[in-house]
């Protein structure tokens, strides 16, 4: 028994060296010299420097701002994730647990979108932002995110199974419904909530096809598809550099992954189980 | 008293309700009108825009559509037309991606939740975020990392091969190696994720049905087909439709990665409407390239439940 538990344990040591690999190299090419990188295959630098970090981030030479994309990343994430919170919990809520005209038809009908494949959605959503005249805004690169109904579906079962006795103490106490909400509700539903919230932002963060239909003027990149420019355009054989990029592109992933694991890996138990 | 006091607040509180039925319904409704807005602004709107979208002759950039009826739609199902041997070669070859990489990913997630589990408890954390980090990284630096790892002259890989005295391999423009190192580089980004869902399935099967197993001298193999399979077999079907669903729409690791080659045959459904909408122009056409790939993808998941369904029921 012993023996099985480290022979398993030799197994995954190996096939977590695998998995590691990758990003581990890419974190310590990021601190070589563009020859080094190209030439050596040895894991730790000979000549540890932070110059393509200083290069990436400040270099004079460059012709793409790669601080505004990271900016941009963080700014439609955030705002794309707060929007998506806000609006799902007081929709789930409302269906869930208010008297909200024609919710016994609305609700099946959000849900069933579930079903629908986005690539229907991003031509025709392409042809309505460009009448608006929103490509190259903020607003694209945020509200598409909006309408995904996850949000509404992970909520909605939350707030069904919440205490009834909580919102009626408060409504005797003389809470209006808005109160009842903002005070009792979502305080109670606040790991729901970081959930949703942590799924949405690396959705937004990490999407490659819609920014790069719905945006082409080089301000408005994300992260995420200014790296596809950079790796083949100015840092296409700048293997230093082009690590840096990389890995300031996934710190905040990363950051927020490791700081959010739980609810990270809750919200996709949710999803499946359910 | 109390109960008395209460009970008044109550029937006072009933007439305000009733009373007020009209305007509570209307605060109500405020809840739930956010979503009702971006829901038909960005989602149903775009449905039925896009639909309409597909009956037309519409040029990105002219400014008249003509009608057309289904003829975008009887095109695509035309030997002789050039978009027919384009939507089919994109099909065919997301069809083979998804072939070639459900399976692993299913398998492969099975058996790293499986190793997790027969794992010391103190290392289990550890190395259930080793295997899923890398989800969390985004399909441009995936497509960096692995382009740098398969790099003809430079990469890790050719370097260990000659190490080994073997030919360098040139990865991304020659088959099967495109495809090898399109699947290799796509698991090693998401199986974490099914690993995740399954190491929540096998916490959930009862110890008592392997205490039994064991009374009854069941191998560990035994255990493993008769109780673990069976038990976790609606998480299985719901990761092999997820799993499909994604694979579909795979994108980016062949436009960034091979650029959809060598030649066509790594160009998947997703990268030809895009050339289809945004290159040549043909908005009508990629509508209906779309819409029948997102049809294909519904009627397969619709599929793969009832299969699984009936083959469930024979079991019981």
């Amino acid at each position: 028994m012993r023996k099985s538990k480290i022979t398993l344990t030799v197994i995954a040591v190996f096939l977590g060296l695998l998995f590691m690999i990758p990003m581990i190299w890419m974190v310590a090419t990021s601190f070589k010299t563009d020859t080094e990188a190209l030439t050596s295959m040895s894991l730790f630098p000979k000549h540890f420097t932070f110059d393509n970090y200083v290069y990436t981030l400040f270099g004079q030479g460059l012709d793409v701002p790669i601080v505004r994309w990271l900016f941009n990343s963080l700014f439609v994430g955030v705002g794309g994730s707060l929007l998506v919170v806000i609006i799902d919990a007081m929709a789930a809520y409302g269906l869930a647990r208010l008297n909200v005209p024609f919710k016994k038809i609305l609700f099946p009908i959000f849900i069933s979108t579930l079903m629908i494949p986005w690539v229907i959605t991003f031509i025709p959503l392409y042809l309505q932002f460009g009448n608006m005249g929103w490509l190259n805004t903020y607003a694209a690169l945020i509200f598409p995110y909006t309408a995904n109904a996850f949000g509404v579906f992970l909520l909605y079962q939350f707030f069904r199974g919440f205490p009834k006795a909580l919102e009626e103490a408060a409504v005797i106490d003389g809470a209006n419904k808005w109160q009842v909400f903002i005070r009792i509700v979502l305080p109670s539903a606040k790991p729901m909530l970081w959930t949703l919230g942590i799924f949405t932002f690396m959705t937004i963060y990490n999407d490659f096809l819609w920014p790069l239909v719905s945006t082409n003027s080089i301000e408005l990149r994300t992260i995420t598809t200014g790296i596809a420019i950079m790796q083949q355009g100015s840092f296409v054989s700048s293997y230093g550099k082009l690590m840096a990029l990389t890995t300031l592109a996934t710190l905040p992933m990363l950051a927020i992954f490791l700081v959010g694991q739980r609810q990270f890996i809750k919200g996709i138990t949710q999803t499946g189980i359910k | 008293m109390l109960k008395r006091k209460l009970n008044s607040i109550w029937t006072k509180k009933g007439v305000q309700v009733v009373q007020e039925t009209k305007l509570s319904k209307f605060t109500s409704s405020l809840f739930v009108l956010p979503y009702f807005i971006v829901f038909v602004l960005f989602l149903l709107i775009p449905l039925i825009y896009g639909t309409y979208i597909s009956f037309h002759d519409w040029d990105l950039l002219g400014s008249t559509h003509r009608f057309v009826g289904f003829s975008n739609y009887a095109k695509l199902f035309d030997p002789s037309t050039y978009f027919y041997s384009v939507f089919m070669n994109g099909l065919w070859n997301t069809a083979k991606f998804v072939v070639f990489s459900v399976p692993i990913l299913i398998i492969g997630g099975l058996l790293l939740a499986l190793l997790l589990q027969h794992l010391p408890d103190k290392v289990k954390g550890i190395f259930r975020t080793i295997f899923f980090i890398s989800y969390c990284i985004s399909v441009s630096v995936i497509a960096v990392l692995w382009l740098w790892l398969l790099d003809t002259n430079s990469g890790l890989f050719n370097h260990l091969l000659s190490k080994i005295g073997a030919a360098p391999i040139q990865w991304l423009t020659e088959m099967p190696y495109a495809w090898i190192s399109i699947v290799a580089a796509t698991v090693w980004w998401t199986v974490g994720f099914n690993m995740i869902i399954y190491i929540n399935a096998l916490n959930e099967v009862p110890n008592e049905l392997y205490e039994a197993g064991s009374v009854d001298g069941a191998t560990p193999w035994q255990k493993f087909w008769n109780i673990t399979l069976p038990s976790i077999r609606p998480v299985m079907v719901f990761t092999i439709v997820t799993s499909t669903i994604a694979s579909f729409n795979i994108y980016g690791q062949p436009y960034l990665m091979t650029r959809g080659g060598p030649g066509t045959s790594t160009k998947v459904l997703l990268m030809e409407i895009v050339d289809q909408a945004f290159v040549q122009r043909q908005l009508g056409i990629a509508s209906a390239m779309a819409i029948l790939m997102a049809l294909i993808m519904i009627v397969i998941s619709i599929i793969q439940f009832r299969l699984t369904r009936n083959s469930e029921g024979s079991v019981a």
